[in-house]
C-alpha cells in the first residue's frame, strides 16, 4: 500500500510537471546556448586592479559611511544616497534626479555596477571610483570639492579614524589624493552591491543540468517570455551575459531631447548627446585609467580608454542597462521616461524605425507584440528579480563603522 | 537658364533683412575658417515640431556653413527653411510625403504625382535623398523619377547600393547621381563606381571610416587624391535631435580636412558641392 501511494504520488508530480510544460516553449540548441550564457550567477568576485582598496573590508566600511554623508556636498544636504536609494535598487523613483539642480537623467541603479566597463548612462567614466568622484565635483549635483572632501577626512574624528584604518598616511595626503581615496573606498563599497539569485537562475542552472523536474518550477509564462527574449525579440543581443548587458551604448529610437513632456510644439529644446559627450569627457578626465591615479596602469581595464573614439552614431546613444532586479529601479530609460516595465516593452513593440538610421541598429525592428506576448515578456523580466538584503548590509556596515571609530 | 536667373533675382529680393544681416556676418568670418557645405540635412515634420525654423537656421549659421543641401519628409520642412534663409538653403525634393515611406515609395504610383506636383510648383537642385536598393531601381516609379530629373535638370541623391546606382545610370547614362554615404561601401568599391561613372558624386555623411579624429585614413586619402572633384561632406539629421550635432560635425569635418592639402580640402569642403549644384543650373550665391 505504501509503495502504491509513493508511485501514485510520483505520477501526480510528473503529471503536474508535464501539464505545466505543455504550454511552455521548447528551446532549440541555439536558444539553449543563449540562455546558458546568462549565467551562472553570481559571478566570481574579481578585484578592480585600478583600485588598491578594492575588496578591502576597512575600505568598504569607510565607503559605506561616505556614501551616505551629506557633508561631501557643497550645501551639506546631498549625499550619494540621496539619488541612489537602497530601497529602489540604489536608484530612485524620480524620473530625473535632483542635485543642486534638476538633472537630465535618471539615477542608474548600482546593483552589479562592478561588472561594468563604462560608468554612467554616457560612460563618461571608465572606473567605478572615477564615477564616484564625478557627482561630488559636479556643480549641478553635489557641488563639493577635493579640498572640502579632504578637510572632512582629516578633521572629522570618526572619518579620520576610518581613513587611517584604510591608509595610515591618509591625513598627510594632498587634497586630490584624499578625494581619490574617498572615491576608491566608495567604489569598494559599491562593488559589494550584487543582486541575488533569482527564479531565472534556478531555471538556467536546471537547463544546464538537464534537470527537467527543476525546470518545470519556472513559470510557463516566464519561459515563453524568455523564448521571446532570446528568440524573435533578439533582446539578448545587447542585454547579453550574466548581467544582461553588453556594457556598450546604443540608440534604441528613444527621443533624447531634454525637457519636460507636454511642452508645446515649437518650444526650443536641448538634447542629451549621450555617449558622444561621454567619450569627450572620459578622454580628458584626469581621473581616467590613463592618469596617475590608476593603481595598476598595466591592467587590461585601461585598454578601452586608449582606443575609444567618437563616432557619429554615438550621438544620442545610451548605455545598455543590466536587467537584474530591475523591478526596484522604476522608472526606466536614461531619462526615466518610461514609468514601468510595460511601457518599456511597448516601446520595443511599437518601435519607430524612422528614428533609426537606415544603416544603423539593424537588429532593432518593431516587435509587434500581442497582449499575451507582452505579459509573457513581463513575466520573464520580473523573474530576473529576487529579494535582496543590500540595504540591511549597508546599515550593518555603517553601524560597524560607528563601533570601530565612534 | 532665363528661368533660373529670374528665379535667383526673385530669391535675392525675398531674402529677409535678418537673413541678409546674418549672411553679412558670415562673410566677415575670419579667413581661417574653412567654408563648408553640408550636403546631407533633413528637416522632417518631427524636426520642425521640436526645432523652430529660426532656431534651425541659427544652428546652421553657428556652424559657419556656406550652404546646406536639405531634403525633408514632407517637403514642407525644406520649403520652410528655404523661405527663411534662401541664401544658405539648397533645396532638394524627397519623394516621401511623410516619414515611414522609406520602404514603400518605389512601389507607390502616387509618389509620381507627388513629385510632378512639387517639381511644377517649387525649384530644386535634386531629387532625394531616397532609399533604393538592387532591382527595385528598375520599378516604374524610380524610372519615372530618373526621367523627371532629366526633364528638370536635377541630380539624384541616392541612398543605394552599387547595384541600384548602376541600374539608375542604365536608365539614363547622362543622369547625375550624388551617392549618399558613398554607399557605406569600402574605398575599393567606391573607386570602382567612380571610375565607371563620371557623373557619380559621393557624400561622406554618417561614416567615420575615412578619418579617425583629425587623421585621414590612408585608403581614403588615396581615393580623395584620385577623385578630388567627387566627394563632399554631410551630417545626416535623420532625427530632430541630430540637428544639434551639425555644429559638432562641422568642427570634426574641418579638423580632418586640415589633414589634406588645402586645395583638396577646399574641394571636399565646398567646391565640389558648388560644382555639383552648378551642373544643375542652380545659382550659387557666394
Amino acid at each position: 500500500m505504501r509503495l502504491f501511494r509513493l508511485v501514485a504520488g510520483c505520477l501526480l508530480i510528473a503529471a503536474a510537471g508535464f501539464a505545466q510544460a505543455a504550454d511552455a516553449p521548447v528551446f532549440d540548441a541555439a536558444q539553449t546556448r543563449r540562455i546558458l550564457s546568462h549565467g551562472p550567477w553570481p559571478p566570481e568576485m574579481v578585484a578592480d586592479r585600478s583600485n588598491r582598496l578594492s575588496g578591502r573590508p576597512e575600505a568598504i566600511r569607510l565607503g559605506a559611511v561616505l556614501f551616505g554623508d551629506t557633508r561631501l556636498s557643497g550645501n551639506g544636504a546631498i549625499s550619494c544616497q540621496s539619488c541612489h536609494q537602497p530601497q529602489h535598487g540604489w536608484s530612485e523613483a524620480r524620473a530625473r534626479s535632483e542635485g543642486l539642480q534638476r538633472l537630465d537623467r535618471n539615477a542608474p541603479g548600482l546593483l552589479n555596477a562592478r561588472l561594468q566597463r563604462w560608468f554612467g548612462w554616457d560612460g563618461a567614466n571608465d572606473s567605478l571610483w572615477a564615477a564616484s568622484i564625478r557627482p561630488i565635483l559636479a556643480h549641478t549635483e553635489m557641488g563639493g570639492s577635493a579640498a572640502a572632501t579632504a578637510q572632512l577626512l582629516r578633521n572629522d574624528p570618526p572619518l579620520a579614524c576610518l581613513a587611517r584604518h584604510v591608509d595610515p598616511a591618509a591625513a598627510a595626503m594632498e587634497d586630490a589624493d584624499l578625494l581619490v581615496l574617498a572615491a576608491k573606498a566608495m567604489a569598494a563599497f559599491q562593488e559589494t552591491l550584487v543582486s541575488p539569485r533569482t527564479a531565472f537562475d534556478d531555471f538556467r542552472d536546471a537547463l544546464a543540468a538537464s534537470d527537467r523536474i527543476a525546470m518545470t518550477r519556472y513559470p510557463a509564462a516566464a519561459q515563453r517570455g524568455l523564448a521571446l527574449f532570446t528568440g524573435r525579440g533578439q533582446c539578448g543581443t545587447c542585454h547579453s551575459g550574466p548581467n544582461f548587458s553588453n556594457g556598450e551604448f546604443h540608440d534604441t529610437g528613444l527621443p533624447f531631447f531634454i525637457g519636460d513632456a507636454g511642452q508645446p510644439p515649437g518650444t526650443p529644446r536641448r538634447v542629451d548627446p549621450g555617449r558622444h559627450g561621454g567619450i569627450a569627457q572620459v578622454k580628458v578626465n584626469p581621473f581616467n585609467l590613463l592618469g596617475r591615479y590608476n593603481d595598476d596602469p598595466s591592467s587590461p581595464a585601461a585598454i578601452p580608454i586608449r582606443h575609444v573614439v567618437q563616432l557619429h552614431r554615438n550621438w544620442g546613444e545610451f548605455k545598455v542597462p543590466g536587467l537584474r532586479n530591475l523591478i526596484a529601479t522604476a522608472p526606466y530609460m536614461h531619462d526615466g521616461s518610461k514609468a514601468d516595465l510595460h511601457a518599456v516593452i511597448r516601446h520595443y513593440s511599437d518601435l519607430d524605425e524612422d528614428r533609426l538610421h537606415a544603416d544603423g541598429e539593424a537588429i532593432l525592428k518593431p516587435l509587434n507584440l500581442g497582449d499575451a506576448e507582452m505579459a509573457d515578456l513581463l513575466a520573464f523580466l520580473e523573474s530576473l528579480s529576487g529579494p535582496e538584503d543590500s540595504a540591511a548590509r549597508y546599515q550593518a556596515l555603517r553601524a560597524e563603522a560607528a563601533r570601530v571609530c565612534p | 537658364m532665363i528661368r533660373y536667373s529670374l528665379f535667383a533675382i526673385l530669391l535675392l529680393a525675398a531674402v529677409p533683412a535678418q537673413a541678409q544681416q546674418q549672411a553679412q556676418q558670415l562673410a566677415q568670418q575670419p579667413a581661417s575658417i574653412l567654408p563648408l557645405i553640408d550636403a546631407h540635412v533633413h528637416y522632417s515634420h518631427d524636426a520642425w515640431d521640436n526645432l523652430p525654423t529660426a532656431d534651425a537656421i541659427a544652428i546652421l549659421r553657428r556652424a559657419n556653413l556656406r550652404k546646406v543641401l536639405v531634403s525633408s519628409s514632407s517637403d514642407e520642412g525644406t520649403q520652410r527653411l528655404y523661405q527663411a534663409a534662401p541664401d544658405i538653403i539648397v533645396p532638394e525634393l524627397r519623394p516621401y510625403r511623410r516619414r515611414g515611406e522609406i520602404g514603400s515609395w518605389f512601389r507607390d504610383d502616387s509618389i509620381i504625382t507627388h513629385m510632378e506636383a512639387r517639381l511644377a510648383q517649387y525649384r530644386y537642385v535634386g531629387i532625394g535623398e531616397f532609399h533604393l536598393y538592387g532591382a527595385d531601381a528598375d520599378l516604374p516609379v524610380p524610372r519615372r523619377m530618373v526621367a523627371l530629373a532629366r526633364q528638370y535638370k536635377l541630380f539624384l541623391h541616392a541612398h543605394s547600393d552599387g547595384d541600384a546606382v548602376e541600374r539608375l545610370f542604365r536608365h539614363d547614362p547622362d543622369t547625375i547621381i550624388l551617392w549618399a554615404h558613398s554607399g557605406f561601401d569600402r574605398p575599393d568599391a567606391v573607386r570602382a563606381l567612380l571610375k565607371r561613372y563620371p557623373n557619380l558624386w559621393a557624400d561622406l555623411a554618417f561614416r567615420n571610416d575615412h578619418a579617425s579624429g583629425s587623421k585621414v585614413d590612408p585608403a581614403w586619402r588615396a581615393l580623395f587624391e584620385e577623385f578630388p572633384d567627387r566627394f563632399m561632406v554631410g551630417t545626416d539629421t535623420f532625427t530632430p535631435e541630430r540637428w544639434y550635432y551639425i555644429e559638432e560635425h562641422a568642427k570634426w569635418s574641418r579638423a580632418w580636412l586640415a589633414d589634406l592639402p588645402a586645395p583638396l580640402a577646399e574641394r571636399i569642403a565646398f567646391r565640389n558641392a558648388e560644382a555639383l549644384f552648378a551642373r544643375t543650373g542652380f545659382r550659387i550665391d557666394r
